[in-house]
């Protein structure tokens, strides 16, 4: 009896396998083996394969490997520099950021006496719960975990709880410069939020549905972006307030409050720390690319199978990574009231107006 | 700003322990005044990205500002009483350590009050190249402020932009004195040494290169519309309040003040050279970035001007003859002091009396005053002061009513270098 469960899961795991002609070969000689084919069989299970590789786990590490070398290139190239060169010189310095990563363990984690034990250290662990819970309903293509008409608020619902996680650990840290961080990452979060949902809001009466799949089949002739502009650059403009991007690092200034939340954290916390705004934006570039992109919309690859999906989803994703990345080389910081102001004021204007404008396409029959 | 209430708050209050470890000079009651009265002390102390080598001590009311007390003396070295001890030519590269990519005008106000004591009389080949020097290091100080100010906005790339400028400078410095920075190339009488016409050509072809690659600066920087939002209107300084409070160099011309010493009391050759003041009449710290440019603009005009003038001036000496009295090769010594040193200027005597001088250095007035007693090779008194104490009561002054974020920009707008103003 005890036996026979593996069995059965086995054929529940093999009937939904994600396919992929290039590796067929491999994964048949695998599924023969006794025990090691249930792994295979779990791993390459749709939902499963969604969570833990692709675009889940294992992708959010490589593209924070990609992303955070991109950044460092480009605004060393824009400035007149060379960049990371040092590790791995032949391909470019790739690996620096799995360097730093690898450093930060050997570093001592220090809690200083006033910081309030518990939540300081757990905190940051706590946050990855917000980061990773999206990507359940997240679809790339044919590799999704669940499917639900409601996709896209329950993913700006997750994302909206990522500030509350900053907020705590910077409030543990219990020092002068953290509170100065905290209060500058609340006013900030007050200032993005409600645009922020008002373009999500204009883009979902758009298409008229918050399922992922049916908005990336509406947008087989015309992408999102053209749709509704206005929504577009109201998202843009949010999403590097919500991640601090420059203009907009002003939890974060190292001039102004030394790292702010940030400043007391030592070694491998530190580094969890400093990868949270950069999985923020990926969550919010995958968002990006399925609501104004065209999602997985794209010619079909066939050696990748069911990745050609996943590979065009990331493709889009990093696009708008690298863009809002780009912006740190070219702008200053703006002050926290000229932030605020400008959410409040322009931004939730724009985002009126967007919203209008869906409301005139969706009334008008246009979609 | 308008007026806020006060609030009092009648619970007894502990002032915090950091406050008493690190024996802040700020008096108990301060401390406990503040707390009561619900405004918060920050310290933006030496170990801070965004405070150079000083502590300030602010007090906040929410994010404004109501109070900001400096608290310098971190790189206090003791250049006057080191110049004590120290022969007249020894102090040469003494007086220009404390404001290091000014070199040129800080020994230039040295070396005319020795002049001036001993009534030398300095070769109109060395008064140009010694005006090319202070110029080339009045682009490099006003680069390196602007790299300053850049990155205390977040401006990454303004930064690393400006320095890699300045390295244009360096080596200028390099192919003239040897030295990156900190030349000591000036001495009493002239110049070390006679300048090359290659040396002079390249300084022609940098000033054209600083020239186009401002215009991208201007684009990325200084005309960004963030930088614009960061800096118009912040801690503005009104005419009389300037004057009143005692700002110099380009943060007075900023407020509409046209003050600058080489035009009031012309040194060296600046009334032969065509060249204009910059001056704004805002008075906010934009008005003293877009200053600092435009100078930037008029050094480069009397970078050119010299070295053109010294192209089709026939070659002579550039050391005084009065001060190579004792020498018989006057020939070679005047165009080159190697080997001759301190055969001339070690037993420099000048005359019992005190001189003082003002020189416009790239931040401001800068004031010598030398006593000597007649006697001694090595000065009685040297008294130095310069602009960046001059213009500190005034920098902290414009900082009440801004906000928390504003005191990096200002301390930016402003160019404070706490090593020439401890020095």
């Amino acid at each position: 009896m005890v036996y026979l469960i593996p069995e059965s899961l086995f054929e529940l795991f093999k009937q939904e396998m994600v396919s992929i002609p290039i590796i067929d070969p491999i994964i048949k000689k695998l599924l023969e083996i006794p025990v090691l084919n249930v792994i295979v069989a779990f791993i390459f299970w749709k939902k499963v394969f969604a969570v833990l590789v692709a675009p889940g786990l294992l992708t959010i590490l490589l593209i924070l490997l990609i992303i955070i070398w991109l950044e460092r290139k480009i605004t060393a190239r824009v400035q007149w520099r060379y960049g990371p060169l040092e590790i791995s010189k032949p391909i470019g310095g790739v690996i620096q950021p799995l360097a730093d990563g690898i450093r930060y363990l050997f570093q001592e984690v220090i809690v200083h006496k006033d910081a309030h034990r518990p939540y300081f250290l757990q905190f940051p662990l706590l946050s990855f719960i917000p980061v990773l819970l999206p990507i359940l309903v997240i679809p790339a293509g044919a590799v999704y975990a669940i499917q639900t008409p409601y996709a896209v608020p329950i993913i700006v619902g997750l994302i909206t709880l990522i500030p509350m996680v900053i907020i705590a650990l910077g409030w543990a840290s219990n020092s002068r410069y953290a509170y100065l961080g905290v209060l500058r990452e609340t006013f900030m979060y007050f200032g993005y939020e409600v645009a922020f949902i008002i373009a999500v809001i204009a883009m979902l009466i758009m298409y008229g549905t918050g399922d992922a799949f049916r908005i990336t089949e509406a947008q087989r002739g015309i992408v999102g972006a053209v749709l509704n502009p206005l929504a577009c650059i109201v998202f843009l403009v949010t999403s590097a307030m919500a991640t601090s991007r420059l203009p907009f690092d002003i939890p974060e200034a190292d001039q102004e409050v030394v790292f702010g939340p940030f400043v007391e954290y030592t070694g491998i916390v530190f580094g969890i720390v400093m990868t949270l705004a950069y999985e923020k934006l990926y969550l919010l570039g995958l968002l990006f690319s399925i609501l104004f992109l065209g999602g997985w919309n794209g010619p079909y690859i066939p050696p990748l199978g069911d990745l050609s999906g996943v590979i065009w989803l990331l493709i889009k994703t990093v696009i708008f990574m690298t863009f809002l990345v780009f912006l740190r080389s070219v702008y200053p910081r703006f002050r926290v009231d000229q932030a605020l102001k400008l959410g409040w004021s322009q931004l939730l204007c724009i985002s009126f107006i967007a919203l209008g404008l869906a409301i005139v396409v969706k009334v008008g029959g246009l979609m | 700003m308008e007026e806020v209430k006060e609030i009092s708050i009648g619970v007894p209050v502990e002032p915090p322990t950091e406050v008493k470890d690190l024996y802040v000079p700020i008096p108990p009651e301060y401390i406990e005044d503040s707390y009561k009265k619900d405004s918060l002390i920050v310290l933006v102390g030496p170990q801070h990205g965004g405070s150079g080598h000083m502590r300030i001590i602010l007090r906040l009311r929410g994010d404004i500002i109501l109070e900001a007390v400096p608290d310098p003396g971190y790189v206090h070295r003791g250049v006057e009483k080191l110049a004590e001890n120290r022969l007249y030519i020894q102090n040469i590269p003494l007086v220009e350590r404390p404001s290091i990519m000014d070199c040129a005008n800080f020994n230039l106000g040295y070396v005319r009050a020795i002049e001036r004591m001993m009534d030398i009389e300095v070769p109109k080949r060395a008064q140009y190249i010694r005006m090319i020097l202070a110029e080339l290091c009045r682009i490099g100080t006003h680069l390196y402020d602007a790299g300053i100010l850049s990155i205390f906005l977040g401006h990454s790339t303004g930064f690393m932009w400006c320095f890699g400028l300045r390295e244009l400078i360096c080596e200028c410095l390099t192919r003239v004195s040897g030295a990156r920075v900190t030349a000591s190339y000036i001495i009493p009488g002239g110049v070390r040494r006679d300048v090359d016409d290659s040396v002079l050509k390249y300084i022609y072809e940098c000033t054209k290169t600083i020239e186009n690659k401002i215009i991208g600066f201007k684009r990325i920087f200084v005309e960004n519309p963030v930088t614009i939002a960061r800096l118009k209107d912040v801690a503005v300084i009104g005419r009389s309040t300037a004057i009143k409070v005692g700002l110099v160099g380009p943060f007075l011309r900023a407020s509409g003040v046209e003050y600058d010493v080489r035009k009031v009391e012309p040194y060296e050759a600046y009334d032969e050279v065509e060249w204009d003041i910059p001056v704004s009449y805002d008075g906010d710290s934009y008005a003293r970035l877009l200053v600092r440019v435009e100078e930037i603009y008029q050094s480069i005009k009397i970078i050119r001007q010299c070295v053109d003038r010294l192209l089709e001036m026939p070659k002579g000496g550039v050391i005084s003859d009065q001060i190579l009295t004792g020498i018989k090769e006057k020939e070679v010594v005047s165009k080159d002091i190697k080997g001759y040193f301190y055969r001339v200027f070690a037993r420099l005597v000048p005359p019992a009396g005190e001189v003082t001088t003002l020189t416009e250095a790239a931040r401001g007035l800068l004031l010598y005053t030398i006593v000597s007693d007649g006697k001694s090779n090595a000065p009685y008194r040297l008294r130095i002061v310069s602009p960046s104490w001059l213009y500190l009561k005034g920098f902290m002054e414009s900082l009440k009513g801004c906000r928390l974020a504003d005191l990096q920009a200002v301390y930016g707008s402003f160019g404070y270098f706490p090593p020439e103003a401890d020095r």
